[in-house]
């Protein structure tokens, strides 16, 4: 019912969007949602095509422009629901600059960042989360930059929801999925998906490195979160921070009613005549 | 003389349509000038003058000069009076008010022999000079005594102009009640008191001297005085629009405030985006959500927004921008006018990315171009840019308000024959062409059509399901790089500019001036009312000018252009940018070789610079060889 008829994705086997793709479709089916009313954005690259392989409403549009695009839709049409979906470069590269404006806006819709730690889809150049010192076709000296610190910047942001997982486990990506999607306001959940032809970021290295975070840790205390963000060893996957602030979506209608009641005791908006005759 | 060149006026414009404000037995053309010091209430004053005059029979033009600073520097407002459509500034000043020395020092000699200056004698030394009638009048001693603050001398003249005028005094109370109904009570009683203190400050004028602008009988037409901007903004809205974002930029930032405070008043979104591209990848998120959306800027940010328009023309969503055009290159004079975008938006983008280019050529053109914009993306699924330029945005002037009774919807599918360009008598709004639910059964977003247009669903729509990318793609939308289907679908995408351009045909554009005249004029956007008027200065010589003006820029009523052209000798082409853009894109489409007459300094191309380029070719129209001057 959510797999696009006739869309075989073009993933190298034993990618991690697999998985990805998979527990999203479940979740879904676990919200029963109306696909007519689910709208995908994504930009380039090989998380691009994410939007291609659901039966949804998909725009995939231009390189870094997922979120804005997104924000767009969930401006005009406030019940549908709205996921965006980028990689790495994508999200924090090319389109970094808009991250910490929605979550300033804090639209409610779902943003995955499905991070291999390089451009895969060009063929293993560096990007902005390969780690230091990694030889790419562009740093064949090694990358001497700093990766960015993608989870504490979204805390520092003030992102509404902050997860963090990997497509290694199934059971938690669908759980942190869901609870993102169910989550009003503007929601992030940083993927851990392996490239297995650039193999930057390795699935044995995932295995080592990652731990749910502890069991009676509270997602409330954002200097708790950042703590458990900061942390290299382990690195924590689950549900790092959320918050319930005001959405875009009701900034909006909050306007609406202002500008509304303004000249009308009923709220009733104005029509284009009653706007017309006002610079009579 | 006047008479006469009123005459020719008169005999011209009564056929042409949206012009008929009245029909006109006296010959009213009455330019006032208010000037003085940024931040002492001179633009507001006259601004609240030109509304009470716009409520009026005449017509109202406005021009403003804002110091460049925030406060001090020379401010003014000069406002045009006239019983039918005003083209331009006009030269000489009827009515002079000055509220300081400077200020009449600069402006006394726009000054018309006879007229009129009124200034504060406090401030003002006018001298000896008795070319010209001395009103006196102590307003900053007025405001103090009566009101207590010398920050209402602005009222105080408003009053005194009021008497001068004889406008109804409710008229203007009502005005300033509306521009300043955020600052309470106690402001509009001290405005009230200033402003019947002005009224009394002078006696009613016993001879002819000044326009008697009270009301006499009410207007069956309604006239509102808009900015070009504010025409867009409200354009925008009659047709639709309920979605804008974008990012603050002069000179196009009025039409984004003026959005941002009237669409959540209809219920609409108005989204301030981190920067250019984020506010167009929004405004196409919103469009392929389902919204008529609208987004203004100016040439740089009209440059970063390439990458979108390049999309929007792939994925074949409807989009409107607006780019009100300032000095370039990069920042170049960001609150002074030019007409240098045109390359850019004609040719801006990626691979073939077709779009249309609108350009309106006055203030009301601005409100109903706005609107035919949007009828041409919705009908074609195409972006369409519309290119205005600082003079127009900037400028006042009165539009006719349209009849909100005769606005109608119509389904696309009608709307390929029948939609015609958009008037204050009649507007049809073009709804967007929808799926049936036999077509959602296999639903083709791209699906192949004779016209290029093909069903789009809005999300929402069950069924309708469908991937919308920017890679290149098959009928369903999904990603296909051979050869057979690329040109397969790129011919889609460009037969809808073969399409629009073959529909002009059923809207003929009108061409102006004498049949047979063998000189041609052939000008684009805010340049269009100086070129009128330099026509009929021309004609007054004796020579004859056929003067043509789209508003189409791409793509360009060919057929009807080329029937323009057969006739003439010459072609000449005016432009306000130095590298002739529009010029040469005439003639890589026409083969013709035109003679520019060019301006490029930040200020709009006057009638009388037109009029002596016309005056040169029609000494060398009847040489064989020369083929420029």
């Amino acid at each position: 019912m959510y797999k696009r008829a006739g869309f075989e994705p073009v993933w190298c086997k034993g990618c991690g969007n697999y998985a990805v793709l998979t527990a999203l479709i479940k979740v879904f089916e676990e919200l029963e949602l109306n696909p007519a009313d689910i709208v995908i954005t994504s930009g380039i690259g090989c998380s691009g095509r994410f939007s291609h392989y659901l039966n949804v409403y998909s725009l995939h549009g231009t390189h870094g422009r997922a979120i804005p695009a997104a924000i767009g839709v969930k401006a005009a049409r406030p019940k549908l629901t709205v996921l965006s979906v980028s990689g790495d470069g994508d999200a924090t590269g090319i389109g970094g600059g808009h991250l910490p404006h929605a979550a300033r806006r804090n639209p409610d819709l779902t943003s995955l960042i499905l991070d291999n730690n390089t451009y895969a889809l060009t063929k293993g150049q560096v990007s902005p989360m390969t780690p230091e010192g990694t030889r790419t076709k562009t740093t064949p000296y090694g990358s001497g930059d700093d990766p960015l610190d993608i989870l504490p910047m979204l805390l520092v942001y003030n992102t509404s929801f902050v997860a963090n997982t990997s497509s290694s486990n199934m059971k938690e990506l669908i759980l942190l999925l869901k609870e993102a999607i169910l989550h009003r306001g503007f929601s992030i959940v940083r993927i851990f998906s392996p490239c297995v032809t650039y193999p930057v970021l390795s699935w044995q290295t995932l295995k080592e490195q990652l731990s749910p975070l502890p069991e009676h840790y509270s997602p409330t205390d954002k200097m708790a979160a950042l703590q458990m963000a900061y942390c290299r060893e382990p690195v924590y996957t689950g549900v790092l921070f959320k918050q319930r602030k005001p959405t875009m979506e009701e900034k909006i209608q909050q306007e609406i009613q202002m500008a509304c009641t303004l000249e009308h005791a009923d709220g009733r908006k104005y029509t284009p005549l009653e706007i017309m005759q006002s610079y009579l | 003389m006047i008479f006469t060149v009123c005459k020719i006026y008169n005999s011209v414009y009564i056929s042409s349509k949206g012009m008929r404000k009245s029909t006109f037995q006296s010959v009213t053309d009455a330019i006032i000038r208010i000037a003085g010091e940024g931040g002492e209430g001179v633009i507001s004053c006259g601004e609240l003058l030109a509304q009470a005059a716009a409520r009026t029979a005449y017509h109202v033009f406005t021009f403003v000069t804002y110091p460049a600073e925030m406060r001090g520097g020379y401010a003014m407002i000069q406002i045009r009076l006239r019983d039918w459509t005003i083209y331009s500034l006009g030269s000489k000043v009827d009515c002079l008010v000055v509220f300081n020395q400077q200020a009449f020092d600069r402006s006394v000699e726009d000054l018309k022999q006879g007229g009129t200056l009124i200034y504060d004698p406090e401030f003002v030394d006018p001298g000896e000079g008795e070319n010209f009638r001395k009103v006196p009048v102590p307003f900053t001693e007025i405001a103090k005594k009566e009101a207590g603050t010398n920050r209402v001398k602005n009222i105080v003249l408003l009053g005194v102009l009021g008497r001068l005028y004889a406008i109804d005094k409710k008229i203007l109370l009502d005005l300033i009640k509306r521009r300043y109904r955020t600052k309470g009570e106690e402001s509009y009683l001290l405005n009230n008191k200033a402003l019947s203190a002005g009224y009394k400050a002078v006696p009613k004028p016993g001879d002819h001297t000044f326009v008697n602008l009270s009301v006499k009988e009410k207007q069956e037409e309604h006239y509102m005085l808009l900015s070009g901007n504010e025409a867009v903004a409200l354009g925008a809205i009659a047709a639709g629009c309920r979605f804008i974002a974008s990012y603050p930029i002069t000179p196009a930032t009025g039409i984004f405030e003026t959005l941002t405070r009237l669409m959540p008043c209809v219920g609409g979104a108005a989204l301030q985006m981190e920067d250019e591209i984020a506010s167009l990848a929004s405004a196409i998120g919103a469009s392929f959500a389902g919204e008529k959306v609208l987004v203004p800027t100016s040439g740089p940010g009209l440059q970063l927004m390439a990458e979108q328009i390049s999309l929007a023309s792939m994925v074949e969503l409807p989009i409107v921008l607006i780019d009100v055009q300032r000095g370039g290159p990069s920042t170049g004079l960001p609150t002074k006018t030019e007409q240098s975008d045109m390359n850019f938006a004609v040719y801006g983008g990626a691979g073939d990315s077709p779009r249309l280019v609108l350009a309106p050529t006055s203030v009301e053109d601005s409100f109903y171009q706005t609107i035919r914009a949007f009828n041409l993306a919705e009908r074609y699924q195409i972006p369409v840019i519309v290119l205005l330029d600082q003079s127009i945005g900037y400028r006042k002037a009165t539009v006719r308000m349209p009849d909100v009774d005769k606005i109608f919807e119509v389904e696309s599918s009608i709307a390929r024959t029948k939609v015609k360009i958009p008037h204050a008598d009649y507007i049809n709004l073009v709804k967007r062409l929808a799926p049936s639910e036999k077509e959602l059964f296999d639903y083709r977003r791209y699906k192949l059509t004779e016209d290029g247009v093909s069903p789009i669903a809005s999300p929402g729509t069950p069924g309708g399901q469908y991937c919308s990318t920017g890679l290149e793609h098959t009928e369903y939308g999904k990603p296909d790089y051979s050869p057979r289907n690329h040109l397969a679908m790129s011919k889609k995408r460009q037969r809808k500019m073969e399409v629009i351009s073959r529909s002009f045909d059923n809207n003929p554009l009108e061409a102006y001036g004498k049949p047979d005249a063998k000189i041609g004029i052939i000008g684009w956007g805010s340049t269009e009312g100086a070129i009128r008027e330099a026509r009929h200065l021309a004609e007054k010589e004796g020579v004859h000018v056929r003067h043509l003006h789209p508003h189409t820029i791409s793509p360009l009523p060919v057929r009807q252009v080329s029937q323009f052209l057969v006739r003439l000798r010459q072609l000449i082409v005016v432009e306000e940018n130095l590298s002739g853009q529009f010029a040469k894109y005439i003639k890589a489409l026409f083969g013709v070789e035109p003679i520019r007459i060019y301006k490029c300094e930040g200020v709009p191309i006057t009638p009388e610079e037109i009029y002596r380029g016309i005056m040169k070719v029609s000494r060398i129209v009847n040489e064989e060889y020369i083929t420029n001057v």
